[in-house]
């Protein structure tokens, strides 16, 4: 690949919180800095952060993103976050996930080294975590696809079709505190319940899975599908394989992760990424709005013609 | 108390019989009696001063063991693991202690000592280096799927200017052959360091004596250097670190924390106390916000900041783990320690041990299996009757079961249990505690036991043990012993053979202390309410005991008068006390009184008020003398105690007149001891600003009630009553009650300590006190002068209105009290605003 037939992404999301009463401390940490790989490249970023708060410190999480912690403590009615980034896109060289050299399932899961190429333990991607407890149901889900002799892209591309075939993809049917059990019985969702039953059924037979937080091209170019969870940030699942290390489904979409994804951190569930999680000391409710707008540079620092959502 | 003064100091300790008081069981390890039915030698001069007493000393020693016990407020209410918290036993202590020598303490202690540096290490490893987990020298899945194990902390390791572990609980138990065991480790916020002081304060007042001439260890000395050891932590350019105790967010319980606290001296808070702003902690307090360099964690590590964990259902202090990662304020021991706590760790400790320290470990873990892998979970499962079963996690998520006091069906619900999440349990041995000597009205029993102990890694890799600890005894089955779940608790003598130096725990820790003594916001909100609460109480009983004495003797009036006087009063009362009175309607006058007696919390009962002030009081515990806290006690156990299942109405009425004297008592230890801070101010201005309140809301009730003529001065002698001001008025007023006068009385008269005129000059004197709220809220005391002018606008009617007949404009009269009522509410608003929320700018 080279840098020339780069895709550059600005990619511009904003949280607004507007409160009822007024607000004197709040306290947010936020996953907003996209990770940088072999597939993607920071050209800029900017956090944007209304009022300006009284401290804020960067660093490193735990599985290696970075997280932003900030405080504002002026008196205030309305918090808002813009996140400002400008991401480069290498196209994948056409890899194709049933060309890849990776295990196969024998029976059991294949044997797996203590950590990932980056250092990560591999063994906290195969425990149950917080949204993704391992219930049967997504065990007996997975459980069809084990077929020995398979290699494990088709297991987990197999696994993913069928969260795409069997779960209506349907907006407000859930929340971020929705238990996984509820999801598994409706059948109903957004990407983050596909995404963490998908994680929860492979984690159950053995397989590491992992939840991916990103954001998808808003508006696709003509001639292709528009994606579902352009809208907002979206989410996908990341399973590891002996032979090829983290490997990407999105079963939102029934799609491997391409130029059009472009990921923001990885975790072992929504809540250990969430792009934006605060704490509020005031009176009165608030009310939250995200809105996210991926636009493609037809070159270097053009913007695409297509409008804005 | 302690007869045994009188005895001979030769005593005969050796190859003494005890068989005339205590005999062991057949078959058991006991401490105190070998197997060859001789005493050991470090409990000769307890046995001997029994022998010589008789057993009728042991009781004299509970007796009094339980009367101190009780006005120290020592009740610790045994929390309910399925939350329900409504069952409270009181804490309970034998004074006959657990006497251990000083020859076998040394090899526990350094057994002790080893087993917390090894969990030094542990943690250290866990938020650094990762060797348990890269050279599997346990099982990833015990460590990474526990919610006590910090990721975000992966950063923040122990080191010089981080505390590590802070203090540690483990728990010994001896089996019959004689061997330590360790049964439990705590090593996030132990439960029962404080009880140990507690007890050993206690077990010392009863049997001072025995206690000087078995030259006891002092256990004050580990106190002193636990406060060094936090202190060092502070930065080196503060000469006066400030260091807070974080006690639990929880006002429904008593807290073990407030006693040490108390005693100490130690400023003690709540996660709401605490704000972080700038990353640096701050204390809020009525003077605004103070920064703090040092809090004694004594809440769960994972609630400390649920901005990151997530923990749900705590409020916590969020930011607070950026201070600490940023070493701005010091937190022992480190919140990731919980982790270490885990029963699924203790199969891989001896090599864990070999691992970490080179050493192999002194005292052995109680055997232990993890379910989490085959052939273990079989052997439990084989052997489920044998077994406690245990949480690999938080020890709360699933209640310790024994194997051998399940029915036929519960062992195969625990079965499936563990078959269906293995990883979640493991299978402990049951041991065979040994037992020692348990006293009781009756003599001396064998009862199993475990002994909690205490200790922390301190600078220069010295550990520090409690000389001593916390001894739990066995309920009766003689299986499970659970602080939580009684069993009675026994002070630990570790016998010397030179007695240690005295130590003054207050004194020596005076250094720790804040350099002015804090009222933190919520403590001012909850001695505000103390005031308001007590002076609730005062008017409720002051209701009844008329309301009562006009069915015990009549105001001889006829039947009618009588019940028109008496209806009055109990609606006045259903307004005052907030009970919905249309819901009791249809209920009788003596119903509805009895509903106000009852014990009944959940009605507006007068136990429902002082189960308020209760908890007021136990929230603020270091306000308060010790006399004031035998009187705090008085008022709750006093009213529930003489009260229980009384169901005849005249019999309460000596009750009621203990509880007003009792909140006297209250009131005058008070307003005799207590310094004039603000804390003070808070109490005082709540008190006095509630009775004011009550004052006009009754003027007014009896303004706009119709009263017929014929009991028109009987209500006004009530009213009177109501307010301790009769006889006041009758030495004033020789002539027949006048309801002019009345009012004067009680709303103008500037001489007169119940009058809302003098009543405004105490509160404001008391307001003075107060800091500067900030700029977006005024000063209470600018209050003050829009309330005198409201009083005025009442006595202007007052003075305007000479008729007889008064009050000729009752309308205009009520209006202005209810002006005033307003007004007193709006001054207690101003105070919740302005100290209490600490809301704004922060006043730094």
């Amino acid at each position: 690949m080279s840098e020339s037939s780069a895709i550059r992404y600005r990619v511009e999301h904003r949280t607004t919180y507007a409160y009822q009463g007024r607000n004197d401390l709040c306290h947010s940490l936020a996953h907003l800095r996209p990770l940088e790989n072999s597939t993607q490249r920071i050209v800029s970023q900017e956090l944007n952060i209304s009022p300006e708060p009284a401290y804020h410190s960067r660093r490193n999480d735990y599985f290696g993103n970075a997280v932003d912690y900030f405080s504002v403590e002026t008196s205030h009615e309305a918090l808002s976050v813009l996140s400002d980034v400008v991401v480069e896109k290498f196209p994948t060289q056409g890899t194709q996930i049933s060309d890849m050299s990776v295990g196969t399932w024998n029976g059991e899961p294949p044997p797996l080294p203590k950590t990932d190429d980056t250092g990560i333990r591999l063994s906290d991607f195969l425990i149950g975590s917080r949204a993704c407890p391992l219930i049967a149901e997504a065990r007996e889900f997975v459980r069809p696809h084990l077929i020995p002799g398979t290699k494990l892209t088709e297991i987990a591309g197999g696994v993913m079709s069928q969260v795409y075939r069997d779960f209506a993809y349907t907006p407000g049917a859930t929340d971020v505190l929705t238990p996984l059990k509820d999801v598994a019985g409706t059948r109903k969702g957004v990407c983050q319940d596909f995404a963490h039953f998908m994680i929860a059924g492979l984690r159950s037979v053995g397989i590491p899975a992992r939840y991916v937080s990103g954001y998808l091209e808003t508006i696709p170019p003509p001639g292709t599908k528009k994606l579902r969870g352009a809208d907002a940030s979206h989410a996908w699942v990341e399973v590891w394989m002996p032979g090829a290390g983290w490997v990407g489904f999105d079963p939102t979409n029934d799609k491997q992760p391409g130029n059009q994804h472009i990921k923001l951190a990885h975790g072992r569930d929504y809540f250990d990424v969430q792009p934006l999680r605060g704490i509020f000391i005031g009176s009165g409710s608030q009310a939250l709005s995200v809105e996210v707008d991926v636009t493609r540079f037809d070159k270097e620092g053009e913007k695409a013609t297509a409008g804005r959502l | 108390m302690d007869p045994s003064s009188t005895v001979d100091q030769n005593l005969p300790e050796q190859n003494q019989s005890v068989a005339n008081v205590y005999t062991p069981l057949a078959n058991r390890r006991d401490e105190a009696v070998d197997r060859g039915g001789q005493l050991r030698e470090e409990w000769g001069a307890l046995f001997e001063s029994i022998q010589r007493h008789g057993d009728g000393i042991l009781t004299k020693w509970r007796n009094e063991s339980s009367r101190i016990s009780r006005e120290r407020g020592l009740a610790y209410r045994s929390e309910s693991i399925h939350g329900s918290a409504e069952s409270t036993a009181g804490w309970s202590l034998d004074p006959v202690p657990w006497i251990i020598s000083q020859e076998h303490w040394s090899a526990i202690e350094r057994g002790l000592q080893q087993r917390i540096r090894l969990y030094c290490a542990m943690l250290k490893d866990l938020y650094g280096t990762g060797r348990m987990l890269s050279e599997n020298l346990v099982p990833s899945q015990i460590i990474e799927s526990h919610p006590g194990f910090l990721r975000s902390l992966y950063d923040c390791p122990p080191d010089a200017r981080r505390p590590g572990l802070g203090l540690v609980a483990i728990d010994l138990a001896r089996d019959n052959a004689g061997q330590f065991f360790v049964l439990n480790n705590r090593t996030d916020s132990p439960f029962g360091v404080s009880l140990a002081l507690e007890n050993r304060t206690v077990v010392n007042s009863v049997l001072p004596n025995l206690f000087h001439r078995n030259r006891v260890r002092r256990i004050g000395h580990f106190f002193v250097s636990w406060f060094d050891h936090l202190a060092s932590f502070s930065p080196p350019e503060n000469p006066h670190p400030s260091i807070a105790i974080l006690d639990a967010n929880s006002m429904d319980e008593d807290s073990e924390i407030s006693f040490l606290a108390n005693y100490c001296g130690i400023l003690r808070v709540i996660p709401s106390d605490l704000t972080v702003r700038g990353g640096r902690v701050w204390l809020k307090t009525v003077g605004g916000l103070k920064p703090i360099d040092v809090l004694w964690r004594n809440i769960a590590g994972r609630s400390l900041d649920p901005l990151e964990t997530g923990h749900v259902g705590s409020r916590g202090i969020p930011g607070n783990f950026e201070a600490l990662r940023k070493t701005n304020v010091a937190i022992a021991g480190h919140p990731g320690s919980e982790v270490l706590q885990s029963p699924g760790l203790f199969p891989y400790l001896p090599k864990i041990c070999r691992a970490l320290l080179g050493e192999d470990l002194l005292i052995p873990p109680v055997a232990t299996w993890w379910c989490g892998q085959k052939r273990e979970r079989q052997y439990v499962l084989e052997n489920l009757s044998n077994m406690v079963v245990k949480s690999v996690g938080p020890h709360r998520e699933f209640e310790t079961t024994y194997g051998s006091l399940l029915s036929r069906d519960q062992l195969e619900d625990l079965r499936s249990r563990i078959e269906s999440r293995p990883e979640k349990y493991v299978g402990q041995e049951r041991l065979t505690f040994s037992t020692i000597p348990m006293s009781s009205s009756s003599g001396m029993t064998p009862r199993g036991a475990v002994l909690r102990t205490f200790g922390f890694h301190g600078r220069k890799d010295i550990v520090h043990i409690m000389p001593g600890g916390l001894a739990r005894l066995g309920t009766t089955n003689d299986v499970v012993i659970s602080t939580r779940l009684g069993g009675e608790s026994k002070d630990v003598w570790i016998r010397h053979s030179e007695s240690d130096s005295l130590v003054s725990l207050p004194k020596e820790l005076r250094r720790f202390q804040f350099a002015q003594p804090e009222t933190t916001s919520h403590a001012a909100e909850n001695l505000f309410w103390a005031g308001r609460n007590a002076e609730r109480i005062d008017f409720i009983s002051r209701f009844l005991h008329r309301i009562i004495t006009g069915r015990m003797f009549g105001f001889y009036h006829d039947p009618d008068g009588e019940l028109q006087h008496e209806n009055f009063l109990v609606k006045a009362l259903y307004t005052f006390s907030g009970g919905n009175a249309s819901t009791v309607e249809s209920q009788s006058n003596g119903d509805k009184i009895m509903r106000l007696l009852s014990p009944d919390k959940k009605n507006f009962s007068l136990s429902r008020q002082i189960d308020h002030f209760r908890r007021n009081t136990s929230a603020t515990r270091e306000h308060w003398s010790t006399a004031c806290i035998r009187a705090i006690e008085s008022i709750e156990h006093d009213w529930a105690d003489s009260t229980r299942n009384l169901t005849d109405l005249f019999a309460f009425m000596p009750c009621l007149e203990e509880l007003q004297r009792n909140l006297a008592a209250f009131y005058g230890i008070n307003h005799d001891s207590m310094t004039r801070d603000h804390g003070w101010s808070m109490l005082e201005s709540g008190r006095l600003l509630e009775r004011c309140v009550n004052i006009t809301r009754l003027l007014q009730f009896r303004l706009e009630e119709a009263i017929p003529d014929v009991i028109r001065q009987l209500i006004d002698e009530s009213i009177l009553f109501l307010f301790d001001s009769f006889g006041t008025y009758q030495k004033a007023n020789r002539a027949e009650t006048e309801t002019r006068t009345i009012f004067l009385l009680v709303l103008d008269e500037s001489n007169y300590p119940r009058s809302i005129r003098f009543l405004l000059n105490r509160i404001q004197t008391a307001l003075a006190k107060l800091p500067e709220a900030g700029d977006e809220v005024a000063h209470p005391v600018e209050y003050i002068s829009r309330l005198r002018s409201g009083l005025d606008a009442c006595c202007e009617v007052l003075h305007s209105d000479q008729d007889s007949t008064f009050p000729v404009n009752a309308a205009a009269m009520s209006a202005r009290l209810k002006a005033l009522e307003e007004d007193l509410y709006s001054l207690g608003d101003n105070i919740t605003k302005a100290y209490f929320n600490l809301i704004g700018e922060g006043r730094k």
